[in-house]
Formats: C-alpha cells, structure tokens, sequence
C-alpha cells in the first residue's frame, strides 16, 4: 500500500510526465479497475475494485523507468497494460492508489526486417494495424488471437497470448525474439535478438506472461512469416455430440502422423450453434482444419487429414466453403463489445469463455465432467459447451463458452453467484485430472487463487521470481499470485 | 386473450463476406453459411408479448401465446425457445426455398392470414414492422385488410386491460399515442423499446422445448394461390465509399485549425 497520499502520487507523477499523461477524470479511474472478467459489473456500471489514483500514459521507456522508480520508492501498486482486453482480471486495481501505467501511446513499429525476419515493435502497437502492414508487403506474424482487433504488442506478450493458426506458427512464446523490459527498480533490460541461444535459462519467458507482476515491457521483436492466403485449404466434418471422444482423437491423430495444419478445431454441439447453424443440425459436434503455407504443402495436408478421418465412419464432411467463409467472420472487435453490452443489459444473459488444457488422455474426462458438474450445481444456465482450438503433439486445449441468466442478483454480487462459481468448478476438476487451468488468457487474479495447486513444487520458482524482481510488492499485486486476505 | 407473433428468422448480414456482396452476373446473394438469428423487429415483437403476459401476473387476464413462422426446417429451433419461454403453440408453414418468398409479402400476409381463420384463431397479431432482408415493409398492412381488422403501426408498449382490450402505446410523428384498443388487431412493432428477446434457460429447454411444432403445407394455407408478383431484375450494391479529405499538418493544433477554417467554421455560423 503506497506510502504516501493519493494527492502526493498524481502531484509525483505530474512532475515526472506532465499534467498531460495523467489522467485523473474519475470515469476514466473507473474504469481503469477491471477489466472483462468482471464483464456484468462493467455493463452496468458498478465499480466494486479500489479505483486507481492515476492512469498515466507513457512515451518512452524512459518515462516507464520513470514512474516505475517512483512508484517503488512510495510502494504504490502498478497495473501495467495497453490494448485493455484482458479478460481474467489481470488489469484490476486491487490496491487502493494504484497507479495504471498505459502503454498504448509507445505505438511505433521500430523495425520491419525482411531479410532477418522480424519486426521489432513498441508495446503499444495494435496486432492489427501490424499484421494489416504486414501482409501488404506479403508476410504475417503468424499471431491471430480472436481479440486482435482490441489486443496490442505488449498485452500479449504479458499474456503468453496464443492465436488461431497456433498449431502451424506456435503461441507468442514460440514467435517473440528479443525484448525490452523495465523492472520496478527502474533497470533497463534488452534481450538481443538472435536466431538461438544456449547462454543459460531462457531469460525471455521471465518477461512473457508476468502478467505485469514483474515487469513493464516497453519493445517486443517478433519472427515474420510469408503470408499465402491463396493456398489455404479448409476441411471439416460433422459427427454426433456423443461422439465428442473420437472429436479429441481425431485431432490427435493428425498431431501425431505430423501434420501441421494451422488450426485444428473441435466444436462441441451446443458452442457449435453459435457458429453453424445456419446449416448445421442441432445436436452435432464438428472438427475443422485449414492447412496454410507452400502451395505443394497445402494440397498434401488437407489429403493427408482427409485419409486419416475416412476411417471413421462416424464423421460426414462438410463442404469446405462454409468453413472458409465462417473464418473469415471470427474475430471480435470494439463493435461486437458494445453490442454485447446491449445486449447483455436488455437480456441480463451473459456469456464467458474460460480457456484450459489437458493431455490426450485426460482432456476429455477435463470437458466432460466440467460441463456435467456446471450444469448441475450452477443455476440459471442457458448455454453450456466448448471448444478445442489449439492441439499438440502431447494434447490440446479446451476453451469452456457458458452463458446464463443474472437472476434475483444485484451487479455487486454476479461475480460470486455465477462467474466465480462456474471458473472453481473448471479448475477443481483441470486439477483433479492433471490439466491446466491456464491456457491463453494468463492467471490474472480470477485465477491467480489456485495458482499453488497449478505450480506445485514449482511455485517456489515463481515466488522466488517475484521477490527477487518486486521485492517491494509494487507490479500489479494480486495478479500471479494471489493477495493475503 | 389469443396473441400470436409471427416472426422470420434471417440469416446475419453481418457476417457475410465482402466478396459475397458482389452481384456481377447473377441475382443472388449467397447467405447460406451466415448464423441465423430473430428478425430484429420481430424479436422486439415477442418479447412484447412476453412483457405484456408478465404484467398480466395478478390481474384477471390470461393470455395464450403462439408463434407461426414461414420457412425451412431450421426455424423449428427458434419455436422451441419461444415454448422454452413460454409459449403454448408453435406452427411453421414449410417453406424450404426461402428466396421465393423473399420479396413476396402477398404470399406471407395470405399464409398468416389463413392459418388465423382455418387452424388457429386469435385475438391480436404481433408482427416485426419489415423484415432485415426482404425489407418490403408490407406484411402487417396486407394482413389486416385480409383479416379485415384494424392496424397500429409503431407500437412501443402493451398493457392488459381486460379480456377484450389492450392499452397501446404508438409512436407517432412529434411524440406517442396511448390508446384503449378493442380486439382483434394486428400490432406492427418498430423500434421496441425491448429490442431482444429473453433467453431461457436450459433447464426451462428441457423442459418446455420438446414439444412437436405444428407443420403446415403452403398449398393449404392458400400460398400458392397467391400469384408472386414480384421478381428481381437487377441487384445493386450500397457504395459505401465517401470522400476523404486528409487534413497534413505539422502539429494537432494546425490540424484543427485548418479542420476549423475549412470545414466547419462555415457551417457552424448557420447554426
């Protein structure tokens, strides 16, 4: 908690930045508290985190070193963040006087290298206007998560973001080269960019997905990728909701011959109608593929998936267009959240997405028992289903879409009644079958209290990392690890 | 009282392609694989009814809800919401090729009303006042002079009064008309003030949504006696391009002082 008045931080960071990049508007602090994990409670306007002294928008690394020094000499918590899409709690104000260090105006792409390819980017670049550049010129860097058009450079490495075509080109982890980051001391750090290195531990991934407990990430270096549209091939079959079992072993079966398709998906019946159901039946799951890269490659991968899925009688293909065009319509922007806010306030029916993983082995037992459990012990469901949408060679994920109604329930309290509720009930059961509870979309602080059942032995890793580069408890507290009560 | 809603569902033109929109050559769109969802006039006219049965709690009124839709298959699973939600009838007249009657409200008005004097007769109509794709804005109107009933256009509230009357709020031109309305009549809904329809829950699914749909034959309803008197000859896309002007400058405050000087300083003095 800061050591000094909530007048004194917004007076210190004044002389530090100007009264230009500190925002004190009280609507602005508002909604600087939360993020969308506490989406009901952002619709209707009802603020129940701490509100933040300041949000203050930075220019240079140097007035991220700034503020930060600032703010570890005064112990005032930092929520670092820039395309404000987070959706698990990972932006919220959970101390009183926090300060919201936005780095969305560090918005230059500093390099594009076509012979090395990479781009190095400030953190506040949009992934779209990136990529939109990118493939202009005729490469991509390969990362389309569904929030890109919200979604900017340093989010998502802060995340350990993951995008659509995730099996072909990998999650950001896979993509980032080099890194500049900014500790609460006020240090510098550069990590070079190079093809590879055996110089010790991996120091990058201290950096990606801290969440911003650890550290402000100011320049991001991804690899490019050649941007083939035209070679695409789309696949898809339907088969009975029952069979969502041989779903998960279908997609394993083309991880393990080695294709790469770029995405791999599995869509249970009911998060299905969300998608088809213009021309799919009710009751029928559906697995989908698109092969992407070289134009002798293409052709061979979709035949490849389609010798290995004539073997099961239980699967009817689909025409390949209609996968096509659904993709073409997935992604989700700043229209679709304000008509969802709309709706949901006309409605009082909500929908949420919680992302997890799991091993061939487990990850049905994962869905399953999960959805089971929710529909029983939860009230007023009106959807209940999922997704796999990122696969391996060793397992996949499983992206949870439930929806309800608020019922007999103030804003306040939505969070405890449901959300709460039905995120326990995925991570009880991840953790009893030997998944994980995190996939794409970071702890945050929703899940930040079962992160010593995720870690086991191994939290004595993060803790220890978080003493060493936040001795004084300043980045973004509550996130990665949880607040003592 | 007997209150029905007809409704359309249509696909989402949201999510259709961009390179769908070019017509060159032919006289079709295609929105085959675009979600489908509730004509948004005729979600706003359901929930109107939902509304006007919940503010019925308590008095000595009981209304019978039914919903009727033309169209293939796939509507089925919208009747199943609506008796998830409460309703007690639910018909469909099947019609698979929904581009036929797409610019046909002759036809539809003919099949609604119809299927009022043959199957099922009712007391008031809700329909949406036009329909996202057809956009022919003639439905409500063709079916009061077939029923021979009274039409209220631009109905933003219902309220129960007794059996045989509704208090109908309207809008009209410079404001809204509150009216004791005698049944039966045909209520055409605009802008609602409740644009979305509740969602029930599975439980409620479960339940409630199993019930067969009553399945009407075109022919039967009188359909097909109505001649299409409507055929599309040409297709035009909405050219959405506008002139643009980009204001170069050295700092924002040129920037706005030429967008000033320029563009607005002119109009502003009209003012």
């Amino acid at each position: 908690m800061a050591i000094i008045s909530r007048e004194q931080i917004v007076e210190g960071l004044e002389e530090i930045l100007g009264k230009e990049q500190v925002i004190t508007d009280e609507q602005v602090l508002k909604e600087s508290s939360l993020d969308r994990y506490r989406k009901y409670e952002q619709v209707c306007e009802v603020y129940t985190q701490p509100i933040p002294a300041a949000v203050v928008y930075v220019k240079s690394t140097q007035e991220v070193a700034d503020v930060l020094s600032f703010a570890n000499e005064n112990e005032i918590n930092v929520v670092p963040r820039t395309g404000h899409s987070a959706i698990e709690g990972g932006l919220e104000t959970a101390l009183k006087d926090s300060i919201v260090i936005d780095g969305s105006t560090m918005n230059k792409v500093i390099k594009v290298d076509e012979y090395n390819m990479q781009v190095t980017c400030q953190c506040g670049v949009p992934l779209q206007e990136l990529d939109d550049m990118l493939r202009e010129r005729g490469y991509t860097t390969g990362h389309s998560p569904q929030s890109k058009p919200l979604a900017q450079i340093g989010g998502l490495v802060a995340t350990r973001s993951i995008g659509q075509f995730s099996t072909l080109y990998g999650g950001i982890e896979d993509m980032i080269v080099g890194m500049e980051a900014v500790f609460p001391n006020g240090k510098v750090c550069r990590i070079k960019n190079v093809p590879r290195r055996a110089a010790g531990p991996d120091i990058r991934h201290i950096i990606c997905g801290n969440e911003g407990a650890i550290c402000f990430i100011t320049e991001v270096t991804l690899k490019l990728f050649k941007w083939q549209p035209q070679n695409n091939r789309y696949i898809g079959y339907k088969l009975d909701d029952e069979y969502m079992k041989l779903g998960f072993d279908c997609l394993r079966e083309v991880m393990v011959e080695g294709y790469k398709p770029s995405f791999a998906r599995l869509y249970d019946a009911a998060d299905a109608q969300q998608h088809f159901s213009a021309w799919l039946e009710e009751g029928k799951a559906i697995l989908i593929w698109m092969a992407e890269g070289p134009a002798n490659i293409t052709p061979a991968i979709e035949e490849g998936i389609k010798g290995l899925m004539s073997k099961h009688p239980e699967l009817e293909e689909v025409d390949p267009a209609l996968i096509e065009k659904w993709y073409g319509g997935l992604n989700w922007g700043p229209e679709q959240i304000a008509e969802e806010k709309e709706e949901i306030l006309a409605t009082r029916n909500i929908g949420i997405t919680t992302e997890v993983s799991g091993s061939w082995d487990n990850i049905y037992e994962i869905y399953k028992t999960a959805c089971d459990r929710i529909l029983e012990e939860v009230p007023d469901m009106t959807l209940m289903g999922g997704h796999s949408s990122h696969s391996y060679i060793n397992g996949t994920n499983m992206y949870f879409v439930y929806y309800y109604n608020v019922v007999d329930c103030a804003p306040e309290e939505e969070i405890n009644k449901y959300h709460d509720r039905i995120n326990q009930i995925i991570c009880e059961q991840v953790i009893k079958y030997g998944g994980s509870i995190v996939h794409h979309h970071g702890l945050g602080k929703a899940r930040a209290k079962y992160v010593t059942q995720e870690y086991g032995s191994s939290y004595y890793m993060l803790k220890t990392l978080k003493q060493a580069f936040d001795p004084n408890g300043i980045m973004n507290m509550g996130t990665l690890i949880p607040l003592r009560k | 009282m007997k209150i029905l809603g007809c409704f359309k569902v249509v696909p989402d033109l949201d999510l259709i392609v961009e390179e769908d929109w070019n017509i060159e050559n032919h006289l079709h769109i295609d929105t085959g694989y675009a979600k489908l969802i509730w004509n948004c006039f005729d979600e706003g006219a359901l929930e109107m009814m939902l509304r006007l049965s919940d503010l019925s709690e308590g008095l000595n009124v009981v209304y019978k809800l039914s919903a009727l839709t033309i169209g293939r298959q796939k509507t089925e699973n919208f009747l199943k919401t609506l008796y998830a939600l409460g309703f007690s009838e639910g018909a469909r007249i099947c019609v698979e090729a929904e581009d036929e009657i797409l610019f046909s409200p002759e036809m539809i008005s003919e099949g609604i009303a119809n299927y009022v004097k043959k199957i099922e007769g009712q007391d008031v109509i809700l329909t949406g006042i036009q329909s996202s794709d057809g956009n022919n804005k003639m439905t409500p109107y063709l079916l009061a002079e077939k029923l021979g009933w009274p039409c209220i256009t631009q109905v933003i509230g219902l309220e129960p009064i007794d059996e045989e009357h509704l208090k109908v709020t309207s809008q009209v031109s410079g404001g809204c008309i509150v009216r004791k309305v005698k049944t039966p009549c045909v209520f055409a809904i605009g802008n609602a003030p409740c644009s979305y329809l509740r969602i029930p829950t599975l439980k409620a699914k479960m339940k409630l949504g199993k019930r067969p749909v009553t399945r009407l034959v075109p022919e039967d309803m009188g359909m097909s006696e109505t001649a299409e008197n409507v055929r599309v000859t040409a297709l035009n896309p909405i050219d959405k391009k506008r002139n643009t002007v980009v204001i170069e400058a050295d700092s924002p405050q040129e920037k706005a002082r030429c967008l000033y000087e320029k563009y607005l300083k002119e109009r502003l003095s009209e003012l």
